[in-house]
């Protein structure tokens, strides 16, 4: 089944049907919602909320956008909605799942990059943490994020690169030759 | 090869090939003859491959399931517009200020165009009243033949006192009225009713209006000239329907004569007192006689006001006028097609009335807002440039 068979039918109100649709998403939507929160509790009620308010708005997709922009869209709102009700507490738990349970010396080295790569994107003012979320992790283009954010294509430039800026003082001191072995 | 300054700001654009192919030959150019601007851009693509380089983070077990198990608790199908939740801004603020306005706006104005209670000043009344009663033709008090031919029954009460001689030939009577009337438009019959009171030479001795559960009725007491009495109940009956009618006259000519000579008779007791006083020569005699002529000054006054009560009763007839408004004018036809177009005029033009009141009043305010509105604009605009410059 398609997708926008799938969508078709969500809208007509067949919760299976919109069970797919979570289920293909859910990872993505759940991942931007974690880059922009910062933590585990604040990512689990962004994408909840953002897929909840997506089924109660479905009637206003019409399809302009894909559906995966769309769902972006929304819960980026539901995670900046999130952050600013709690504006000040930049601190992003340690991911339990980064510190693999077998624990060789070269995968502690690349927890320890991931961790050090969350918390620099935590550190981000919430407008470039998310343009560079969207950019850089979920890999969308810059007209997307433009949608996405309902900003001129300008500034999402202006935000990506001032985001990455930053990043780039955060992160400095990492070697450059193991990130590029990593890839 | 140099070029004009570096390219630091362009240099994350052009990692993603977002930038025009003419400043890429610039960036480009610029690259080859600047170390610095090289390095930068070898960090920012190490920076930018640790960040592509983070694991996702795919949802946790049982996302899924709590996704459908909330929608399904709140049974909801897709509903049209997406509104999901009042974000408190600038905007909401705003706009719930001018809910807020705009409904205490309503409320006033409402009010305004609630059916007052009716308060008529009695200056007031009076005056509308002849001016509505010279408009209207059909109640103009004309002297008529019936008042004329009534007239002589009560021909010149006002000789009492100027001629007490007369008195055993002219009959002394109260006369009063009771009318209870519908009328069709109860504001317009107060009117006239009140024009009626002013044409006779009467007035309106006490009024009570009320409007409870929409038909309005009231009370009127008139006093008239006695040798109008007549006229007037004439004029007021046709006025609307008449329900009731009782008209009564009391004939107080034995009590006005006896009064009369009451008075003469003291008044001849005071001056043989008043003699007798003149020739008395002692002080007990003096004094007795002086107690006796207080006596009968007292009992000639409260004599003399009762005549003078009397006469006043009998100069000015009493005519009460109860009134209420036909609760359904039924009148000879099925339809009453005039009425009907009487009120949606008059429904028309109190709404055109009430909106331009409306605008009136909201023009007025947005005008005592101007002020404000300008210190918000700038506020915003402050906040705005703030806001900028942070991101």
């Amino acid at each position: 089944m398609d997708e926008s068979t799938l969508i078709t039918r969500s809208r007509a109100g067949d919760l299976e049907a919109y069970d797919h649709l979570v289920g293909a998403h859910q990872d993505r939507i759940y991942h931007v919602a974690f880059r922009i929160t910062g933590n585990r509790e604040d990512a689990w009620d962004a994408a909840q909320d953002a897929f909840v308010r997506a089924y109660q708005g479905l009637r206003s997709f019409r399809g302009e956008a894909g559906f995966g922009t769309w769902l972006h869209r929304i819960a980026v709102n539901a995670a900046l909605d999130i952050v600013r009700r709690r504006p000040r507490t930049v601190s992003s738990d340690p991911d339990p799942q980064w510190a693999a349970p077998d624990d060789p010396a070269d995968q502690a080295v690349r927890a320890d990059v991931q961790r050090r790569v969350q918390s620099a994107i935590a550190a981000l003012p919430p407008e470039q943490r998310t343009a560079v979320a969207l950019r850089d992790l979920q890999g969308c283009s810059y007209e997307e994020i433009a949608r996405i954010l309902q900003v001129p294509l300008g500034t999402v430039r202006s935000r990506i690169a001032r985001g990455r800026e930053a990043l780039r003082g955060h992160l400095a001191d990492l070697a450059p030759a193991r990130t590029e072995e990593d890839r | 090869m140099m070029t004009r300054g570096h390219v630091t700001e362009l240099l994350s654009p052009y990692l993603d090939e977002q930038v025009a192919p003419g400043e890429r030959e610039r960036i480009e150019a610029h690259l080859r003859g600047c170390q610095a601007c090289r390095a930068h851009l070898e960090s920012l693509r190490h920076t930018v491959a640790l960040v592509r380089g983070a694991d996702p983070v795919p949802a946790p077990a049982g996302f899924q399931a709590a996704v459908r198990s909330r929608l399904a608790a709140s049974a909801a199908v897709p509903r049209g517009g997406r509104l999901p939740r009042l974000r408190l801004s600038w905007k909401t603020a705003g706009a719930a200020a001018a809910v807020f306005l705009i409904g205490i706006f309503s409320v006033s104005l409402l009010r305004d165009a609630q059916p007052k209670a009716v308060t008529v000043a009695p200056e007031q009344a009076m005056r509308d009243a002849t001016q509505g009663y010279a408009q209207d033709p059909s109640a103009k008090p004309a002297p008529s033949a019936p008042e004329r031919a009534v007239a002589p029954r009560s021909a010149a009460p006002g000789t009492i006192a100027t001629a007490p001689s007369d008195l055993m030939t002219t009959r002394q009577i109260i006369r009063t009225a009771h009318l209870q009337l519908a009328v069709d438009d109860f504001d317009g019959a107060v009117r006239a009713l009140l024009g009626i009171a002013d044409g006779v030479g009467g007035f309106v001795a006490s009024s009570s209006y009320t409007q409870m559960g929409g038909a309005p009725e009231g009370v009127f007491t008139l006093r008239v000239p006695a040798e109008r009495f007549s006229s007037t109940l004439l004029q007021v009956e046709r006025l609307g329907t008449v329900e009731t009618r009782r008209i009564g006259g009391q004939d107080v000519t034995e009590e006005f004569v006896d009064l009369q000579a009451r008075i003469r008779n003291l008044e001849r007791h005071e001056s043989r007192l008043l003699s007798f006083m003149e020739r008395a020569t002692r002080v007990s005699d003096l004094l007795a006689i002086e107690q006796e002529l207080a006596r009968v000054r007292g009992e000639i006054e409260r004599l003399t006001g009762r005549q003078r009560f009397l006469a006043n009763q009998v100069d000015l007839a009493t005519v009460e006028v109860a009134m209420r408004q036909k609760v359904a004018p039924v009148g000879g036809s099925f339809w009453d097609l005039d009425g009907a177009l009487r009120r949606m005029k008059a429904a028309f033009l109190t709404t055109v009335r009430q909106l331009i009141a409306a605008v009136e009043k909201i023009a007025v305010v947005a005008a005592a807002l101007v002020p404000v509105a300008v210190v918000a604009v700038l506020i915003w605009l402050a906040v705005r440039r703030y806001r900028l410059r942070a991101v």
